[in-house]
């Protein structure tokens, strides 16, 4: 199966090239094997959803794409997992630096208790980004307009960014992850902690973004990756089981599994 | 295939595929009735099919009514969605079976009034070979047989082969005896309705191949073409 | 479905007379918690009233002291301008005492009579005079305050019907302080000494001064070293230290350091600092130093706690645009975690401030009549203060023992309101 869609992405290369590419990746949380010999090719400017039951290894694996995994003591990676061709495991790699290409955006809208400005300015700062105030208040406005909440907040960047309302502060995180200028978009569950209205403007927002980064999604939403993805994954205990069009999964998977869990028949 | 978790999801889905089996019963027995009002000349026969048509029309618009509410409330996805989908093609494709079915039984009444000809006798057989097929593709569809659909499939053009030699024989009796040209185009219509009947049985052995296999069966299936007669004369 | 359908949950009949007595049962339960948690902070508080009741009862007499307006003559003869300071003071306030009563002629009379102020009435003179030398050769109207029999009789806690041998004042030094009351020369005024003079050996001129400047400057110390070690000790344990057997073993002992009496510190302080470095004795230098030993536990302990409040979202969502671990810890983890290791902090030092034992061991009970200038001077703290004055024999430091309790409650209940307020003002949502 992999060789397909290996050959597949190489076809769609000339659209879109793979962004990242995993290779055999295995992961350990002290003696649990989370993460069983995944290799996954995944594309620019597109979004990827990875799908599966809880604990199948999804989040990890997508903790995996930005280093995020390093701050847990016990996690230990094996594989390659390269960006652009460079393997993002390599000694000569900053995580911290990593995490500005590839940005984040969790589960639980997190706002930091400051201002909104600040909220969004915060990435740049710290990777000096901004030459002066001026270039700072750009790349806020800028990211800002990304995250389609500029018309909402422009008004008041000096209010906290926790005063908003939970679509609005898990768009300013979006905004936030973007102000880096990331080349990838990771997204865990960002729409679970959110009423459907928000969950559609976010997902409007991801389709937007499809256009300049590559986003990879965890989603529990089905319906979510359906609407959202042009590629779904499906993990399942710690192996990923298929990769394909999401079109494809949807309706008429390859695995078993996969249809299983799809069509509401896991257990 | 394991059971859904919501187990109410899977008793609708079964209620959708068992009146789609009890349709299937019902479009079999409106033609098994029609051939026997052809055959019998019976009057009586061919009102109670066109009667028990309304029947069938009834349950499609129900099952209509109920896959819609299924892809709404439940939005199924894969093989669920494609479950859903075939029924609602295979049931208004039973439903106009029915309706060529109630056609055959109507025109018994006008050949009632003539005398009864030779042909006849190769249009029942050629209803016989319909009757096995749509038999055959029904129990293909509800067991999920593709090989026996695939074999419908390809036997449909057996019926055309036949319905291409009664034309011939028909439009042969219409030039020698113009007295016999209502007649004969009547049975002409009951050839034509086998025919279309066979084509439809194919419909649903494609339909049982993509709800089993997520594939169209593709687009070359060996077919008499009923034009290729004249082109031959 | 059908199978489902067809065991139907059974209908319970909820007015059933055993059920409902159940019931009842069940919400006298929670009458009975309700009320026994009432009970609870009733007898606490009635504790806490009676406590505080009979410290401002007993100590109330100590908030005011008792003073004569007397007129002094400083003649140049007892006083030179040249030293102003070197005068003979004690002769002035003897003779503006005696010019009173110009009727007593006995000599053993005549020394009681100038007995009535206190024995530091030459002193406030002296300082004055000095502070204005000009004053010599004038007459200065003071207030000084008297001696404490009397005071004990002006404030009425002498009962004249008590027989004279068992008085501290006689019927006659009675009859003299009555005429100086029907002057209008006696006056009770608040007594700002309790705070503003150091320690004495007469209870009328003792005061406070040199305790709270002694606490302060203990506390400081404690702060600047408890604070600073504290809050790096706990980060290092909460965000940095890898999770084996050692750090295990560090938090235990941290946890143990808390629970260890506190005279043990005082011992361990006297043998180290005192004994080995040669700091000075009763400093509050080696005062704050010791503080500091035992509020170091309880600031690593609620730094942990409130480092570990912070929401991990907080931490990820730093280190998911790339922040690095000590921009998450200054930029992010601390801001949100100040309130609680401020009153975490805040209730450590105020459990210091009321600290003796050790305090008694390094020397901080000495008598010292000098406010400390800075944290190298001997000095006494609010404690140790108490200490020395309930056990004093004078019948003034009674009052004022219980007093000065009243002083150091307030302190605490200020570090208390002080730490709620922080808390309020600083907490934030996220």
């Amino acid at each position: 199966m992999n060789k397909t869609i290996t050959a597949e992405a190489q076809i769609a290369s000339n659209i879109v090239s793979a962004k990242i590419s995993a290779r055999k990746v295995n992961v350990f949380y002290g003696d649990t094997h989370a993460i069983k010999d995944v290799s996954i090719e995944i594309l620019d400017r597109s979004v990827t959803a990875f799908i599966g039951p809880s604990g199948c290894g999804k989040s990890t694996f997508l903790r995996c794409l930005n280093r995020m995994n390093d701050t847990i003591d016990i996690c230990r990676v094996e594989g390659t997992i390269e960006l652009d061709g460079h393997d993002i495991y390599d000694a000569s790699v900053d995580p911290v630096q990593l995490r500005a290409r590839v940005g984040m955006v969790f589960q639980k809208p997190n706002p930091f208790p400051k201002s909104i400005y600040d909220n969004i300015a915060y990435g740049p700062k710290i990777h000096g980004l901004a030459q002066s105030k001026a270039d700072l208040d750009g790349i806020v406005e800028s990211a800002l307009r990304r995250a389609a909440l500029w018309e909402e907040v422009k008004d008041r960047l000096a209010a906290p960014g926790t005063g908003l309302s939970g679509g609005q502060q898990q768009r300013l995180c979006i905004a936030r992850a973007i102000a880096t200028a990331p080349e990838v978009l990771l997204m865990d569950e960002p729409c679970s902690a959110l009423d459907p209205i928000a969950t559609a403007q976010v997902e409007e927002l991801i389709d937007e973004l499809r256009k300049s980064y590559s986003v990879v999604i965890v989603t529990h939403s089905m319906q979510q990756a359906a609407r959202v993805s042009q590629k779904t994954a499906f993990f399942h205990l710690g192996l990923m089981l298929e990769y394909d069009d999401t079109s494809k999964i949807f309706t008429n998977p390859d695995h078993e599994k996969t249809q299983a869990y799809i069509t509401g028949r896991f257990g | 295939m394991k059971e859904h978790i919501v187990s109410s999801f899977d008793e609708e889905l079964q209620k959708i595929t068992a009146r789609i089996s009890e349709m299937g019963g019902l479009a079999e027995e409106e033609l098994s009735m029609a051939l026997e009002a052809v055959r019998l000349r019976d009057g009586a026969l061919a009102r109670k099919v066109i009667e028990s048509d309304d029947r069938l029309d009834m349950m499609d618009a129900r099952l209509e009514h109920d896959a819609i509410q299924m892809l709404a409330l439940r939005q199924p996805v894969a093989s669920d969605l494609r479950e859903i989908v075939a029924a609602l093609k295979v049931s208004s494709t039973l439903e106009r079976i029915g309706d060529l079915a109630k056609n055959i039984a109507k025109r018994t009444q006008v050949l009632n009034e003539g005398q009864p000809l030779r042909v006849t006798g190769s249009i029942l057989r050629m209803g016989k070979l319909t009757q096995t097929l749509f038999a055959e593709v029904l129990d293909a569809y509800t067991s999920r047989n593709t090989s026996m659909a695939v074999s419908v499939w390809k036997r449909d053009v057996e019926v055309d082969e036949m319905y291409n030699s009664i034309f011939r024989e028909l439009t042969t009796y219409m030039m020698e005896d113009p007295r016999v040209i209502s007649l004969c185009s009547q049975l002409l219509f009951v050839a034509k309705n086998l025919e279309r009947i066979g084509d439809h049985a194919t419909f649903i052995s494609e339909m049982t191949y993509y709800v089993v296999e997520g594939e169209q069966l593709g687009d070359d299936r060996p077919k008499g073409d009923p034009l290729a007669a004249f082109i031959e004369d | 479905m059908t199978d489902l359908a067809s065991s139907a949950p059974q209908r319970i009949d909820w007015s059933d007379a055993e059920l409902r007595k159940r019931l009842a049962r069940r919400h006298s339960g929670d009458k009975w918690l309700k009320f026994a948690g009432i009970a609870a902070l009733a007898i606490s508080f009635s504790m806490l009233g009676i406590l505080v009741l009979s410290l401002v009862s007993n100590g109330f007499a100590a908030f005011t002291q008792t003073h004569l307006k007397l007129e002094f003559e400083i003649s140049a003869d007892r006083v030179s301008a040249e030293d102003p300071a070197a005068g003979n003071y004690r002769a002035i306030v003897r003779d503006a005492m005696l010019g009173l009563f110009p009727e007593v002629t006995s000599r053993a009379d005549q020394r009681e009579i100038a007995n009535i102020p206190s024995n530091g009435a030459q002193y406030i003179l002296r300082d004055r005079v000095v502070a204005d030398p000009a004053l010599i050769g004038t007459r200065v109207t003071l207030s000084v305050p008297v001696s404490d029999p009397y005071d004990q009789l002006a404030k009425g806690l002498v009962d004249r019907k008590t027989p004279e041998a068992n008085r501290r004042v006689n019927d006659q030094e009675i009859a003299w302080f009555d005429r100086l009351e029907e002057k209008g020369l006696v006056s009770k005024p608040l007594n700002t000494g309790l705070i503003t003079n150091a320690d004495s050996r007469f209870p009328e001129l003792a005061g406070l001064r040199g305790a709270i400047l002694g606490s302060f400057y203990a506390l400081l110390v404690c702060f600047l070293i408890s604070f600073p070690v504290g809050i790096a000790a706990a980060i290092y344990l909460e965000e940095f230290a890898p999770k084996n057997k050692l750090t295990d073993t560090v938090e235990i002992n941290i946890n143990n350091l808390a629970a260890v009496p506190s005279v043990v510190f005082g011992l361990l302080a006297l043998a180290v600092f005192i004994g080995w470095f040669g700091l000075p004795r009763s400093a509050p230098l080696v005062g704050g130093m010791t503080l500091a030993l035992m509020t170091l536990p309880t600031i690593i302990i609620a730094t942990r706690a409130a480092v570990k409040a912070v929401p991990p979202s907080i931490r990820e969502a730093a280190l998911g645009i790339g922040a690095s671990k000590h921009q998450v810890v200054f930029g992010h983890v601390l801001p949100l975690a100040m309130p609680g290791i401020l009153t975490g902090t805040i209730i450590g030092l105020a459990q210091a401030l009321g600290e003796t034992a050790p305090l008694l061991l390094i020397g901080m009970n000495a008598f010292i009549t000098q406010a400390p200038g800075g944290i190298l001077d001997s000095s006494t703290a609010l404690p140790t203060q108490i200490f020395i004055w309930a056990d004093s024999p004078e019948r003034g430091f009674v009052s004022r023992t219980s007093a000065a309790i009243c002083v150091l409650l307030v302190f605490l209940i200020l570090m208390n309101a002080l730490a709620v307020v922080l808390r309020k003002r600083f907490e934030r949502r996220w």
